[in-house]
């Protein structure tokens, strides 16, 4: 599905939000590496496809209501063959149905477990005054609590990419801390020029969430995704 | 319909000026500001008080724009804000090219008439092609034409500094400041409210405007904020471009809403948009002054590795952490220049490691300085040279033996000339304010950068080296 049908389709049902699965798609189309993800609406679904990945195996509760998914048990980890999948499908559901019955669900996104990187955040959010704005920060609690993050206004050059990585406080974890092999920054700085363009292209995107992306000695991957449309059609303010 | 921006020049550089509605109760302080003008200057007002004393200033007056009989260029307008939509009827028939609107009380205000006015006066602009400044500011400043928006600024002597500021105050700060200091501006120009040309519009002008090679702004918001992203990034590359914005903090943002209007970000946006464009951004407007005197006088380099000349030796640490807390180096000297050095430096009570402490060599033989100035000029491990002249010990022997002052000038000034390496100094006041404020527009005038403290000196050398390092790259790499 291309990008435009996709965000023709969530107009249609009245949605500005994309899912995971939908995100992924987007960005993947994209040039954006993601994990990819796939949505399964039965069990039966979810052990089939996750026969077809590989394993290890993450499932994810797909829902607009459910922002914060493993904080209502709507994450499963590390599954290792087709038994653990079909379990843990169940037991998401449960989990979802107990703690936020009034949830509307549309399925369980079913993708292969990322070996873990260090975790950044890439995020896009529209500025009132400047439009399109990249944001840059070290995962966790870097972000969360220290608010160490950078900015650029769209569109960014290769050099705005390459300052912003390295304008972060938290960027010695990325250059090899304690021994820990160095961080690929050329796959970063590259994520962030197609996430620019990205948003060039598609101005009806008002907010992009990458959280986390693995970075790895070798390239870098969006293991999880949200994509938020503007209110309006036209894109531009 | 015309486009108001082309009517700009015009506006800023006049021929005529006309003042409509000055009056004795604010001291006739709009035709008092044109006593300098160098071109014809007429007055419109109606009320019989008022008129008769703008006779006695020898301004003819008259009671419209339209019964002028010549050509008006620029017109500033301090009428009460009702009457305003009538001034730019009348400047509209009258094919006036621009308008200070000095009147407030529009969108500024908040309420529904001021918005409602400042639309009208807007669409009376647009639509005649009149270049529109403001409302609810001072309107321009051309220190060449002596066309000034307050009595205290200089006139008949311009540089090339060109500024734009959304407050009329800090336009007036920034020209009296910086002609305190020997920095002279080309064009100064208070937007106010910004209702028809806003920041970009006058950026753009600027930009194009041969008698403006710096450029510094004080900006609060922007309308149009995607083309001021692409104005600027546009013109500070060809010109250096020093940003202040106000409202930086969210109370700030507030206070700028009623203030000018403005629609605001974050100040961490404005910021990564200053660097993408590589403009200087400045926090005060001390920073401002002390950047364009760096960026004026100062040559320009893009490395970090400074020598550092001090009187003493506790003046030689506290001004090596001023200038290594901003990220500047100050390294060893070459095997060759401490060779140089040996030759003739005084280390009892003094060294020459870098920083240097000098006091001692060279105020019984003040030929020593441009031998020092020699060395380190050809000392290929330096970038950059900052001095202290000290206040404490020296000043009041300098103004009882103005001979030896005038002397050091005058070392520092072929130093300043010969060398292709950034140069400036440090003169602390001290308890001395009074006698440094004699001292320092005699450094100024000969084109050395003369900052107040070692801290203030540290992060305008360390904002325009990072600017001269972004440029350099920029032209090695165009992105």
């Amino acid at each position: 599905m291309s990008t435009a049908s996709l965000i023709a389709g969530a107009r249609a049902a009245g949605r500005t939000l994309l899912n995971e699965v939908e995100a992924k798609r987007l960005l993947a189309e994209a040039g954006i590496p993601v994990a990819e993800a796939h949505l399964a609406r039965t069990r039966e679904e979810a052990e089939r496809l996750a026969e077809a990945i590989g394993y290890p195996i993450v499932l994810k509760i797909i829902s607009d209501d459910i922002p914060h998914k493993s904080d209502v048990g709507g994450v499963q980890l590390n599954l290792r063959d087709r038994e653990a999948v079909g379990a843990a499908y169940d037991r998401i559901l449960q989990n979802v149905r107990t703690r936020r019955p009034d949830a509307r669900i549309a399925g369980v996104s079913v993708q292969r477990q990322a070996p873990p990187g260090i975790e950044v955040i890439v995020g896009l959010t529209t500025d009132p005054q400047f439009g399109p704005v990249v944001m840059f920060g070290l995962g966790g609690v870097l972000v969360e609590v220290l608010q160490d993050v950078a900015f650029r206004v769209v569109p960014l050059t290769a050099r705005d990419a390459r300052e912003m990585i390295r304008e972060v406080k938290g960027f010695a974890l990325l250059q090899g801390y304690r021994g820990a092999p160095p961080a690929d920054l050329t796959a970063l700085e590259s994520l962030l020029l197609k996430v620019s363009e990205l948003a060039q292209r598609h101005p009806e995107i008002a907010e992009l969430d990458l959280n986390p992306v693995f970075a790895y000695p070798n390239g870098a991957v969006a293991v999880d995704a949200r994509v938020v449309l503007t209110a309006n059609a036209g894109g531009e303010p | 319909m015309s486009d108001p921006r082309a009517a700009l020049e015009r506006a800023l550089n006049p021929r005529t000026v006309a003042v409509v509605g000055d009056k004795r109760a604010s001291g006739y302080m709009w035709l008092r500001n044109l006593s300098t003008f160098t071109g014809k200057v007429y007055s419109v007002q109606v009320d019989p008080r008022d008129i008769e004393g703008i006779q006695a200033l020898g301004v003819p007056n008259y009671l419209s724009l339209r019964e002028i009989p010549d050509e008006i260029d620029y017109v500033v307008c301090a009428v009460p804000r009702q009457v305003a939509p009538r001034v730019l009827e009348d400047a509209a028939a009258k094919g006036v090219a621009g308008v200070g609107m000095f009147t407030s009380g529009f969108a500024e205000t908040g309420e529904e008439l001021g918005r409602q006015l400042q639309e009208t006066v807007a669409g009376i602009a647009r639509q005649a092609g009149i270049a529109l400044i403001g409302p609810n500011c001072m309107g321009v400043y051309n220190p060449r034409l002596g066309l000034r928006f307050s009595a205290e600024q200089p006139a008949g002597v311009s540089g090339p500094v060109g500024v734009i500021s959304q407050s009329g105050t800090h336009a007036i700060n920034i020209s009296l400041v910086a002609a305190a200091h020997g920095v002279y501006l080309s064009k100064a120009i208070s937007i106010g409210n910004a209702a028809v040309l806003d920041v970009p519009d006058y950026l753009d002008y600027l930009g194009r405007d041969p008698d403006t090679t710096v450029i510094a702004m004080y900006v609060e918001g922007v309308r149009d904020g995607r083309r001021f992203r692409d104005v600027l990034r546009e013109v500070a590359q060809r010109k250096p471009v020093v940003l202040w914005k106000g409202g930086q903090t969210e109370a700030g943002t507030r206070a700028t809403l009623s203030h000018t209007a403005s629609l605001t970000s974050s100040h961490a946006v404005w910021q990564a948009l200053a660097r993408q464009a590589n403009c200087i951004s400045v926090d005060s407007l001390d920073e401002l002054i002390d950047v364009l005197q760096l960026l004026l006088r100062a040559k320009p380099s893009a490395g970090r590795r400074l020598a550092l000349l001090a009187q003493t030796g506790g003046q030689s640490v506290v001004l090596t952490d001023a200038f290594a807390k901003v990220g500047m180096e100050v390294p060893e000297l070459t095997a060759e220049s401490y060779a140089r050095l040996a030759e003739f430096f005084n280390i009892i009570g003094g060294s020459y490691r870098n920083p240097l402490d000098m006091a001692g060599t060279v105020n019984q033989h003040p030929e020593h300085l441009d031998r020092i100035f020699a060395i380190i000029d050809a000392d290929p491990h330096i970038d950059a040279i900052v001095m202290e002249l000290s206040a404490l010990f020296m000043a009041r022997r300098w103004l009882q033996h103005p001979e030896q002052f005038a002397d050091l000038v005058e070392r520092l000034e072929r130093h300043r000339a010969r060398s292709a390496k950034p140069f400036l100094t440090v003169l602390h006041p001290g308890h001395l304010e009074a006698e440094v404020a004699s001292l320092r527009p005699r450094l100024q005038e000969r084109g050395i950068p003369v900052l107040p403290s070692f801290e203030r000196a540290a992060r305008a050398l360390a904002r325009v080296t990072a600017y001269q390092r972004a440029r350099a790259e920029l032209e090695a790499a165009p992105a």
